[in-house]
């Protein structure tokens, strides 16, 4: 069937097969956790409601799994994020790179993320969302919001004692800059 | 007569019997019958609150055994001879010698043709007050715990001072609390990894089994001590334990048993739950009461367990459950699907309130709920409104000061000749009892008669369906004939009675076949949530596409079987007009959460779909295709289109998902609004636009159960998805010129068709589809 052929080629171009990963999508709300979770398990663009109750994914090709825990991003709902980080293997944090006003509230959430003792060594791939917008901010402002100005880098680099933590932009929707993120991060998980 | 008359009529049979119909007129033959595609079905409503009251305090009037169906007006009664004959079984039954004198001048009510509906108020007392039992999670934050303990103390200022009330704590263990024991504070305390059985939780608790039941009936004032056996150290009288119960409830403590950090705390939920169960069984069996259970996580130990103790061991999600590999899914099922069992064959009611951000188990304990009419209620935490004002409005009381609930419910159903039940959809359990009223074929809980609806308030509702006999075909007779359904609901008032609630419904006959009136007779509404009840039913079991695929098969067999068209040219596709909404309704009832489980979790959706079956016609169809409402100046609030193109900039939407009202600002509302204009002097107008919607939503609110969540937003905020996702999305970001994203805020990012497209498609298909009979 289309569906399930082309899962399998996405996979394996995203660098996902053969590993075991729990990844963990996190950001605040409407960043588009769920809109990319949707995109990767159907290929289809969907609008869901504010996430209430963590809710998991798995995509099983072969001998390999891919697990995925989309949280809910709202304040009431962050306090949850932690009882996930048991064994995870990578964090996707998603940002919405439109909503200039929040990014302080974005920083402060993937700052308190980054000094969690439990994480210090689990890859952060940051995916600055929405860059189809003309209002969305570019890489370089994206890193200065967050204070990301010095990032592990994005090519195949093999990092020795230090947690890989990278920016990629996209568009979820326009199905574009994900790729690359889930490729980055499929080296260290 | 014109659609609108009919539905009038059809709103003044609900008013009245509290029904709605998916067929107004029943086919008089089989082969008809099968040609509906949507069975004929009532939703009905058993203790609907009505403008007037129908309630006798005497004894009905019953036909002979086994049919034991009640005089209605429906029977033809011989006033001279004193006798009437039964329309279900035809047998002669005399009058009893009291209504010797009845007359064209001293009519009984029940034989009155607007007392359709009677309520007869029993010489029959309950065996007992009302009982209810708190079985408190005490493993929860402080805040939360805190917040439950005044909601329940609170509560015992709603619950009548003679009804029995009762507490069990659990964490760790589970603690029954004496609460007859005055000195101090005492418990039982049972281990969370045993699975008790009835026998063993009798024994600790020293409930011999000579107690079995309470001897004598209650009064509201007598002294129960002496008269409820050893069940009473548990449950007594609030105007007796209030002070210990509140003490005992002040003192709660969060579980002491220490946590890790990469642990959940150790819950023995399953144990709790039967231990209260065992209770009651012993002391209170067929007494009405309701075991109310407040969780604050998932059980991780014991029988009844739902997910390991060990944090990187995640709660099951659909997809585990869709490919069946969960440790502890089907045994944690089957136990407490047996607990429901044993707790509906008691008569008792078991509530379930999660107070959490993550699920507690829902899923595998809803059939405790679902069962025994009890309800289900998920929120965040014990702290939020939503938690606490849904809990108060359980104790709502009627006009005479009675709670609004009913107890340990027998339901029946009478069908004459022409007609067979095939089965409920609802908070029930079978009785398994056989009739000539019980059909062949199965639709929910079918072959049987009768049902247990231990918990009953106004607004439960049960979708019952029928077939047409097989013997039945077009009669050679006079007067049009009718087929007529008799609901019977024998419960505990809780005023301390037994009552009898009695509908009869008359409905005419098809005549021969071809017969238009039947088309006529379609009330889109009814069918729809009836249809609705079946897919939700449908998908407990089979696989979500699976049940796609039958909501859509349905509805293309129902339009080429009643649309006007030409074969094979979709452009002449017509429907009458009480079917054209009826498309619709299944569009958006495919989108909605209860068949779609992407982004919910099964917690989420198990209580969701709690929800569609116990509501009546009306609050389902807001499930089903939520209300839009559009609010702008110097215009009376109107209803708009549930579609993208409804967002306007200078309007304000109002959308009521019945679990969500929100208040939606167009970015220009939303500016001025930002920019304080409604405080400014000369903007009075803009302030009372602001306030309109806020209004309307606060009537919607108040009358809800379970309380809505309330949200307000702006176009493009985060929260306007709880609007966007349930419009119609007729714009798109791939509806303008391709590549270039035309974004503003009518623009929904999705690929799902939209409403023109499915209808399209439906059109298509239903000119084309050859339906063999
Ligand atoms: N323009 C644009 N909008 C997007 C894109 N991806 C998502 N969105 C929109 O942004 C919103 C994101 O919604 P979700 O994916 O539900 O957000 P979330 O991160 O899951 O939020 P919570 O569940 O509340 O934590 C939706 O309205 C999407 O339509 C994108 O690539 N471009
Ligand atoms: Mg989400
Ligand atoms: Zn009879």
């Amino acid at each position: 069937m289309f569906l399930i052929n082309w899962f399998w080629n996405i996979l394996a171009d995203l660098g996902l097969l053969n590993k075991h990963a729990k990844l963990l999508f996190l950001g605040l709300d409407n960043a588009g956790k769920t809109t990319l979770l949707h995109m990767l398990k159907n290929d289809r663009v969907a609008i869901l409601p504010p996430t209430l109750h963590p809710t998991s994914e798995e995509l099983a090709i072969g001998n390999c799994r891919f697990t995925t825990f989309d949280l809910g991003g709202h304040q009431q709902a962050r306090r949850l994020w932690r009882n996930f980080f048991p064994e995870v293997s990578g964090i996707i944090f998603l940002v919405d790179a439109m909503d200039r006003e929040r990014m302080p509230e974005a920083k402060a959430e993937l700052d308190a993320l980054l000094a969690m003792e439990d994480l210090s060594k689990v890859p952060f791939c940051v995916l600055g969302n929405k860059i189809d917008h003309p209002n969305a901010c570019s890489e370089e402002e994206l890193r200065q919001y967050l204070g990301l100005y010095q990032t592990t880098g994005k090519g195949k680099v093999p990092v020795e004692g230090i947690r890989p933590v990278e920016i990629f932009m996209c568009s979820v929707v326009m199905r574009q800059g994900y790729k690359e993120g889930f490729q980055w991060i499929s080296q260290y998980v | 007569m014109e659609l609108e008359q009919l539905k009038d009529q059809w709103a003044a049979a609900e008013d009245q019997d509290g029904v709605r119909l998916s067929w107004n007129v029943i086919p008089s033959s089989r082969l008809e019958a099968s040609r509906l595609v949507v069975p004929p079905g009532v939703l009905y409503t058993p203790l609907k609150e009505r403008a007037e009251n129908t309630l006798v305090q005497y004894e009905p009037v019953t036909c002979k055994a086994p049919c034991r169906a009640v005089l209605n007006p429906h029977c033809q009664v011989d006033a001279r001879a004193k006798l009437w004959i039964c329309p279900f079984c035809l047998q002669r039954n005399q009058l009893p010698p009291h209504y010797k004198d009845i007359g064209p001048n001293a009519w009984p009510l029940e034989l009155t043709l607007g007392y359709s509906t009677m309520e007869y108020k029993l010489a029959r007392p309950a065996p007992a007050p009302p009982i209810f039992l708190f079985v408190v999670d005490t493993c929860q934050e402080d805040d939360s715990l805190q917040a439950l303990r005044d909601s329940l103390i609170m509560s015992l200022s709603l619950i009548p001072q003679h009804a029995l009330v009762g507490l069990v704590t659990y964490g760790t263990m589970t603690q029954v609390h004496e609460l007859g024991y005055t000195e101090c504070a005492k418990s039982y305390v049972f281990r969370g990894t045993k699975d008790y059985s009835a026998k063993q939780v009798q024994e600790m608790l020293g409930l011999l089994p000579s107690s079995l039941r309470p001897q004598a009936p209650m009064h509201p004032g007598q002294a129960p001590q002496q008269r409820m056996g050893p069940g009473s150290r548990f449950l007594l009288p609030v105007s007796q334990c209030e002070f210990q119960l509140t003490s005992a409830l002040e003192n709660l403590q969060k579980d002491p048993w220490p946590v890790a950090n990469d642990k959940r705390p150790l819950r023995c939920t399953g144990v709790a739950l039967s231990v209260a169960v065992g209770l009651l069984e012993t002391s209170f069996q067929n007494a009405g009461g309701r075991i109310m259970l407040f969780s604050g996580g998932p059980a991780t130990e014991g029988p009844g367990i739902v997910v390991g103790p060990e944090l990187r061991e995640a709660m099951r999600s659909h997809h585990d459950i869709d490919k069946d590999n969960i440790k502890y899914y089907k045994k944690a099922i089957k136990f407490y699907e047996n607990l429901a069992k044993r707790t509906a064959h008691n008569g008792h009611i078991i509530d379930l309130f999660a107070g959490c951000l993550d699920q507690v188990g829902l899923l595998e304990m809803k059939s405790l709920a679902n069962l025994t009419g009890g309800h289900m209620i998920l929120t965040d935490s014990f702290t939020s409104s939503m938690f606490r004002q849904s809990f108060v409005k359980i104790f709502d009381k009627d006009a005479d000061d009675n709670l609004l609930m009913g107890f340990n419910a027998n339901f029946e159903v009478l069908t004459t000749k022409e007609l067979k039940v095939t089965g409920l959809i609802g908070h029930a359990t079978s009785l398994n009892k056989k009739s000539a009223s019980v059909g062949e074929t199965e639709i929910g809980v079918g072959n049987t008669c009768a049902w247990k609806i231990c918990g009953v308030d106004p607004s439960t509702s049960v979708a019952t369906y029928f077939e047409v006999a097989a013997q039945a075909g077009p009669q050679h007779q006079q007067a049009p004939q009718k087929a007529l359904i008799q609901f019977l609901t024998y419960y505990q008032h809780s005023s301390g009675q037994f009552h009898l609630k009695v509908t009869t419904i008359a409905r005419d006959l098809s005549g021969p076949t071809g017969d238009a009136s039947i088309a006529h007779s379609f009330d889109q509404e009814a069918a729809a949530v009836l249809m609705a009840r079946v897919a939700v039913f449908k998908a407990e079991v089979d696989d979500g596409p699976d049940v796609l695929r039958w909501v859509d098969r349905m509805l293309i067999r129902l339009c080429s079987r009643f649309a006007d068209y030409r074969k094979d040219d979709a452009t002449s596709f017509r429907l009458e007009k009480n079917f054209t909404l009826y498309p619709q309704f299944m569009f958006h009832l495919r989108r909605s959460q209860f068949l779609q489980v992407f982004n919910n979790s099964p917690d989420e959706t198990a209580f969701y779909r709690h929800c569609l079956l116990r509501e009546d016609t009306g609050n389902s169809l807001i499930m089903i295709q939520p209300t839009l409402d559009s609010y702008t100046f110097d215009e009376p609030a109107k209803p708009v289109l549930l579609d993208s193109t409804s967002i306007q900039p200078t309007t304000i939407l109002l959308l009521d998902t019945f679990f969500h009202i929100l208040i939606f600002h167009g970015e220009t509302v939303a500016e001025w609004r930002k920019a304080g204009y409604q405080d400014q002097e000369g903007y009075e107008n803009f302030k009372q636009l602001l306030e309109a919607p806020k209004e309307d939503a606060r009537d919607l609110i108040a009358d809800r159960f379970p309380l809505p969540r309330f949200i307000v937003c702006d176009a493009g905020g985060s929260q306007a998805r709880f609007l966007l996702s349930k419009l119609n999305p007729s714009t798109t970001h791939t509806t303008g010129a391709w590549g270039a994203v035309p974004q503003n805020a009518q623009t929904i990012f999705t690929d799902d068709v939209s409403l023109q497209t499915f209808m399209e498609h439906l059109m298509k298909y239903a000119t084309r589809w050859n339906i063999s009979p």
